[in-house]
Order: C-alpha cells, then structure tokens, then sequence
C-alpha cells in the first residue's frame, strides 16, 4: 500500500512572522518532489511541520487520510515521515554505526534487538558509501559526511517519505555529480518518497519528478522540472522582474 | 523483554556481583560495627545508583532528589509508627511513594531543560521541607519517632536486596537499546526526538525509576535512624552526597556509583566523629575540584586515559 | 475594616521587602545573563552580604546601610574571582557552555554553596543571629511602616536605578548588555569578551551582596548560614518571572513576590507556607511563559 501524505492549507506564524502560508502539496511513497525557493521562503519550516517539530497555525497535514498534524515528532517517525536537519546534529559520542542503530531502533523499522539494528545500520551505511568510517566516532566526521550521515539515519529508521534538508549542499562539482547519483541508486533500490529541499539547482531538478516553489511562504508555482524552469514567476522571484521579462 | 546473556555479562558486573554475593553471604558473621557501617555505605550507594540514573545518564541534573529519600523515610515512619507495619513492608511503601512522587514531579518538571530543571527540582525540594513542617499528621515540625528496636541482620538483608536489584536494573538499561535511547537523549534530546524516540516517555520512566530506589533507600535510613525528622531528611546535604558520589565515581558508569559511595561515606564517618561539621566543606571542596577539573570521575577518567581498561572497566 | 488596613499594611510591606528582593535578583540576573549559567550558590552570597554587615555593625557599628557600599566593593572582587575560578575554562569566550560544561558548573556552584554554608556555620556559629538597628515607625495614616524598611527599600531601588543607567548609557554597560545577548557580535565589535565577562560577573556579584546587606533591616533575628536557602529560589523565581536577562524585570518580579508573600501569609496563615507557596509559583510561570511574564 503506497503511502501519502497531503499538505492541506497550512499557515504557520511565528507571532507576526507569516512563514508558511497557505501551501499545500501532496508527498507519495515513491515519488520524488523537490522544494525550491528564495532563503527564508518556509521551506525548512514546511518540513518541521510535516515532521511535527513545529505544529501548523491553521491548516491540515493527513498521511493516508489520518490527521497527524498535532501528533509528537516521535510518533510521526513511527508512521514512516523522517527528517534529516540543515545543519546536521549527528550523536557526537556515537559512531556512525551506533548513530544508524538508533534510528533503527526506535524509527518506524522499531527493531528490539541491538545487535540486529547494528547489523541494520551497517548494510544501511555500506549503501550510503560511509562503509569505511563505520566505526569511527561521529564527532571526527567532516561536514559532506555528517550530512550523509544524516541520510544514512533517516534511512535508517525505515521511513517510507523521506524530508531531505538540503543535503547536496556545499559539494563541489565532482562530489555533487556522485552525491546525485548515489541518490537515485538507493531511491531506486529501496523506493521511498521524498521531499527534497534544495538550494542547488542541478541536484533538485535532475532528482525530482516535480517541483514546487515557494517564496515568502506561499507556493508560487509548480509542475516538471522544465515547467518549472521556464515559470516567468520562478525566474522573477530568483533573479528579479528584468530577468522574468528578459525570458519570456 | 529480554536479559542479556551470562556470557555477555561484562567483568565489571561479574566484580560488583561477586562482591555483593560475598557480602552477603558472610553477613551473619560480621562484626556489629562493621554492619552497621556496611548498611550506611549501602544505603549511600544505593541513592548514588539512584541520581546515577537520572543524572548520571540522562544529563539532566537534578539538585532536589533529597525529596524522595525524606519522603521514604516519612512513608515509613507513617507506615510503622501509625499503621503498625512491619519494617520491610514500610521500606516499600517508600519505593511506592518515591515511585509516584517522581512520577508527579516528573511530569511537569522534565518539561524544562537543563538548568530550569536543576532549580526546579531545588525549588520543590526547599518548598517540600516548609510544606512538611505544616503537616500534623507527620509530626507537625517535630517528625516522627520511631520505637523498632535495632535488627541490623534484618536492615543489611534489605537494603542489600535493593541495591542488588538497582544495579541490576542499572546494568540492564545501559546495556541495552533503552541505553541507546537514553544517550542519544543525553547526546541531542531535539535530534532524539526526530528519530522517533520518545524522549518525554523515556526520561520520565527512568526517573521513575531512580524515585523508587531513593524512596526505598530513604525507607531504610528512617528504619536505621528511628525515625523521620524534617530538618534532618530534608537536609540538602544529602543531595550534596549523592551529587558527590556520581561525580567523583563517574556519572553514567556502572561502578562509579559504587566507588563515589565509598569515597564519601567512609571519609564521612570519620569526620562524625572527630571533625563534625567539616565534612561539608571538604566534600563540596572536592566536588568543586572535580567537577572543574575531573569531571569524567575515576572511572571515566580512567577509562579515558587508559584505553586498556575500556572493555573492562564500565 | 480591621481586615482591610490590615491588608494593606502587608500589602506595603510587601512591596517594600519586595524592592529589596528586586536587588538579589537583579544580581543574579546579570550574572546569569553574562554567564550563560545559573550560580547556584547565589543564595551563599546574598547570605555572605548579610553577615558582612553583620560583622561590620558587630565590630564597627556600621548601620546597615553604610555596609552596603563596603559589601558592594566585596562582591566586585569576589565576583571576579569567581569568574576566573568557575566560568572562565568553561565560557572562554564561546557562545555558551555545552550540555557537559553546563552540568559540570551547575553541580560545582552547588558544591560551592554547601561549601560555604557550613564553612560560615563552623567559623561564626550555626545561630540565628541580627543586627540591633531600629531607627523607628513611619506613621502613614493607619499605616505603620518601619522607616529601616523604607530606607533600603530607597537604596534598593537607587541601586536598580543605577544600574539601569549603567548599562544603558556607559561604554562598559553596553558592552556588557550585548555580551548577554551574542558574544559573537561583540568580538566583532572590538569588544574583549573575557574582560567585559569578568566585569559583568563582578557586577553582579556586587549587587548580590549589597542586597545581601540590605536584607539584613528585614531580618532581627533571620541571619543564619543557610538563608541562601530561602533566597536563592526568590531571586530565581523574580529572575524567571521577570525574564532571565531582562534588567527591569528584576523590579517588577521582586515586588509582585514580596506581595505574595507578605499578603499571602494572611491567607494561609504561616509564613513558611506563604515562601513555599511563592516558590512554586516557579513552576506555573516557567510551563506557561518560560520567557517571563514581562514580554
């Protein structure tokens, strides 16, 4: 059965700040959307809602028809939504082996056994490409590789609609090339749905089958990747009004 | 549920059963002294056990767990002095009190982070002192005289019984995936929560558990004191002792507990009799210096400068 | 009508032990706001003002109020000392302690208070001990009030009021406000975050035992070496009503506490009651407003 989650209407403020309002959008299991828009459009705070790290204003967010927008953080990771985090807070004592562990324990996959989750997170490590510091503690970690880290957790968990925090950022060109790469591989392989949340373009439009955008809290526009691009809207809101007039 | 296997037990925990088993067992033929010494040193390392689990793992340290040990020791000296029970069914009945005491302190003051939460438990702590000194039923400022006679066999079996199930329970939640919980809340409690731990749930739950232990404790110290008395039980001094024990022995650890209470009870003894009132100064001296400059304890320190020693020492 | 003046007498009374409240608050509050951490043997050092002025009128016999300068200048070099020995390792110019530096001074500083109860109990005595100054009864109406709670009551709010100024319109002040609120900035600034600290802390300190002094009018017979006890969790709960960092709030929390406590004990009848009372009050306003009640 796949799963969906529906984002119906959601408005969040933050006393006078208006940071989401009125979006809504639908996530699959299996299907890749990717979230774009200006810095401080309310994409982080979209997916804080999802995960249930910040609860919405007004508004609904249902997965499979069953509201879960008041639910606890942990309750939402037990459905199969997990998240990773823009700046990655990774177990610093942990190694990476023990971090994944955790997730298997206690996210949706909830597996008793800690020497089956440390088993677990070490074929879920291997898939992500960190075999080689599994053991190592995650304090010692760089930042493209707490960044996997996170990934390698939410994975982990077993959740079936991934939040994706920008996680190709700060990549350069040859790393992005792997890191996109190595995205649709385990995508493919274990067919989970994502919201990918980037800021680098390449990596958004390659992996996604559908774009929304959104800027100063409201969704602006959406469709393929190519409609997207091409939205007079889009341009206008990166790159300003000349730009808009100067491609169409 | 599942207990972890004998051959995985570590040595540490093979060392603390050993020397509880032996103690134990030659109990009867202990020189009284000594006895009496043993169920104070007991009784220390058993509330050591008890803010090891809240503090010691959770990170979250708690100024106030003096409430539960005075608490216990009311619950006794209610159930004995005017139910009429024995002293064993008065001990647990001050597991049960401490049980649900933290259950209710817990629930409204885990909400808060770390410091808010040092003073919140602090703040019940002085309040509960000035709330019992109202209350008649338990002596109304007086306390409770107790009129057990002395059965030292009778306290060093029971307070053995619960330390020995408390480092149980230690062993058992650090060794396995609650452990891992428990960490990963110490470590990052917000990151915790993302990945579907139940940090709410589970601090609760082991400081729960770590009320029990004091209430019971606090239940034996009533019973070896004969009685319950306000400025006596709810004496910060014991949260001090408590706090010095985890610190010196190494929060989180398993012996630490252990260690930390023979550090500071057998000193303490000493300056009963010979230096009264000193032994405040130089035990929070110590802690002073060796939160500042030892803060992992003896066994984390060892276990850090040693690397032999880590799959030995825990 | 009995009832009433007597309701409105404890109501002054209140609001007069209240202002001297604000001071012990108010020093815990800078100290909180530039340490990053709580020191929870701020009641030892209200407790040490206390018998510095104690001390002094015993063997001087200075007021009360002439202690409070000489108490103040104390505290400044205490304050100082204590940052070097407890904060500075931990803080050294970062933005806050982590968890484990956090825990470590918490359970150092609580240490450090039974440290200091017992040192002062095993050097002075463990008795209850006052200072003999009663410069008498303001008769305002029905109302009597005892003119060395008005007088510090004066003092109390002059030493808020100073420092209000202080930190609003002084180079150091400012500096010291911004350290509160990002030391990151402040560097950038050209501000040294270590000096700025220390002074800060000093400050603190200073204000914390001339409050300390300042009590002592309240106390004939309250002067003990645990009283921190009872004043460390009234500056918290003020510094949590208030909002930690607030200057202001100092004033406002402390004189709403010593309304309740003074009114309250006509309610409930003991005044142990009424300080356990107005303790947990901590906890509704940290669960309902953790950032004060002040916005």
């Amino acid at each position: 059965m796949t799963r969906v989650l529906e984002v119906s209407g959601v408005h969040k403020y933050f006393g006078g700040v208006r940071a989401v309002e009125g979006v809504s959008l639908t996530l699959a299991e299996g299907r890749v959307i990717g979230l774009i828009g200006p810095n401080g459009s309310g994409k982080s705070t979209l997916c804080n809602l999802i995960a249930g790290v910040e609860k919405p204003t007004k508004g609904a967010i249902t997965l499979d028809g069953q509201r879960i927008d008041h639910w606890p953080a942990h309750r939402i990771v037990e459905q199969g939504i997990a998240k990773t985090h823009q700046i990655p807070k990774p177990f610093l004592a942990m190694t990476c082996r023990e971090n994944v562990a955790v997730a298997a324990m206690f996210g949706s996959n909830k597996q008793r056994d800690l020497s089956e989750a440390l088993d677990t997170a070490g074929r879920v490590l291997t898939l992500v490409g960190l075999e080689g510091k599994m053991d190592v503690v995650s304090s010692n970690l760089t930042v493209q590789e707490r960044k996997r880290l996170e990934f390698a957790r939410v994975l982990g968990t077993g959740a079936r609609i991934l939040l994706l925090d920008e996680i190709f950022a700060g990549l350069s060109p040859e790393e992005l090339r792997d890191a996109i790469a190595l995205f649709a591989k385990v995508q493919r392989e274990i067919g989970f749905g994502a919201l990918v949340v980037e800021h680098v373009m390449r990596a958004v439009l390659t992996v996604s089958e559908h774009i929304v955008v959104i800027e100063e809290g409201t969704k602006i526009a959406e469709g393929t990747p190519r409609e997207v691009v091409e939205n007079p809207a889009v341009i206008e809101a990166y790159l300003g009004v000349e730009a808009a007039h100067a491609s169409s | 549920m599942r207990l972890p296997a004998f051959r995985s037990l570590g040595p540490t925990i093979w060392g603390i059963g050993i020397f509880l088993i032996l103690l134990g067992v030659s109990a009867p033929w202990i020189p009284l002294f000594l006895l009496t010494l043993l169920i104070g040193l007991l009784i220390s390392a058993t509330l050591a056990y008890s803010l090891n689990l809240i503090t010691g793992l959770t990170g979250y340290v708690s100024f106030g767990h003096v409430v539960f040990m005075a608490f216990g020791g009311y619950a006794l000296a209610f159930g004995v002095g005017t139910l009429k029970l024995p002293p064993v069914a008065g001990v647990a009945l001050g597991a049960v009190v401490g049980l649900a005491l933290a259950l209710g302190i817990g629930v409204v003051t885990l909400r808060f982070r770390g410091v808010f939460f040092a003073i919140a438990t602090l703040v019940v702590a002085v309040a509960a002192l000035y709330i019992v000194l109202e209350i008649k039923e338990l002596g109304d400022g007086q306390g409770i005289y107790l009129n057990v006679g002395f059965e030292p066999l009778s306290m060093f079996y029971t307070i053995w019984i619960i330390l020995a199930i408390e480092i149980g329970v230690t062993y058992w939640i650090t060794h396995g995936r609650i452990g891992y919980g428990i960490r990963s809340i110490k470590s990052d409690e917000d990151a915790a929560n993302t990945l579907g731990i139940n940090a709410a749930r589970l601090k609760l739950s082991v400081y729960a558990l770590s009320g029990l232990f004091a209430g019971a404790a606090g239940g034996v110290y009533a019973w070896n004191v004969s009685g319950a008395f306000p400025y006596d039980a709810f004496n910060l001094i014991f949260s001090l002792r408590m706090l010095a024990m985890i610190v010196i022995g190494g929060m989180g650890t398993l012996l630490g507990p252990l260690l930390g209470a023979v550090a500071v009870y057998i000193p303490s003894q000493f300056f009963l009799t010979v230096l009264i009132g000193f032994e405040f100064i130089i035990i929070g001296f110590v802690v002073v210096v060796i939160a500042l400059f030892l803060p992992d304890g003896i066994v984390g320190t060892l276990r850090k400068y040693i690397p032999e020693l880590r799959g030995i020492l825990e | 009508m009995a009832d009433v003046s007597l309701f409105l007498t404890d109501l002054a009374l209140g609001l007069l032990l209240g202002c001297v409240f604000a001071v012990i608050a108010h020093g815990l509050n800078l100290i909180w706001g530039v340490a990053k951490v709580v020191n929870v043997a701020h009641g030892e050092f209200i407790m040490l003002g206390a018998y510095g002025a104690y001390w002094f009128n015993l063997w001087y016999g200075f007021n009360p109020l002439l202690s409070v300068p000489i108490d103040a200048a104390i505290g400044l070099g205490v304050g100082v000392l204590f940052y070097f020995v407890f904060l500075y390792r931990e803080l050294r110019g970062k933005e806050s302690m982590g968890l484990q530096s956090e825990m470590v001074t918490l359970v150092a500083t609580f240490g450090l208070a039974l440290f200091m109860i017992n040192a002062v109990q095993s050097l002075w005595t463990g008795n209850n001990v006052g200072i003999p100054w009663s410069p008498g009864i303001l008769q305002f109406g029905f109302l009597q009030l005892p003119l060395g709670g008005l007088y510090v009551a004066v003092v109390s709010v002059t030493i808020i009021g100073l420092s209000h100024i202080f930190l609003s319109k002084t180079y150091l002040g400012n500096a010291i406000r911004a350290y509160s609120q990002d030391i990151s900035a402040t560097r950038l600034a050209g501000i040294n975050p270590t000096s700025t600290a220390a002074i800060g802390t000093a400050l603190g300190f200073g204000i914390t035992m001339a409050g300390g002094a300042l009590l002592t009018v309240w106390l004939p017979t309250g002067i003990y070496p645990a009283m921190g006890n009872l004043y460390a969790p009234i500056s918290f709960v003020i510094v949590v009503l208030g909002g930690p960092g607030k200057m202001w709030g100092s004033l406002v929390g402390g004189l709403t506490l010593g309304v309740i406590i003074d009114v309250g004990q006509l309610f409930v009848g003991s005044l142990s009651l009424a300080y356990a009372i107005a303790f947990l009050t901590l906890i509704p306003v940290l669960l309902l407003r953790p950032e004060g009640i002040l916005r």
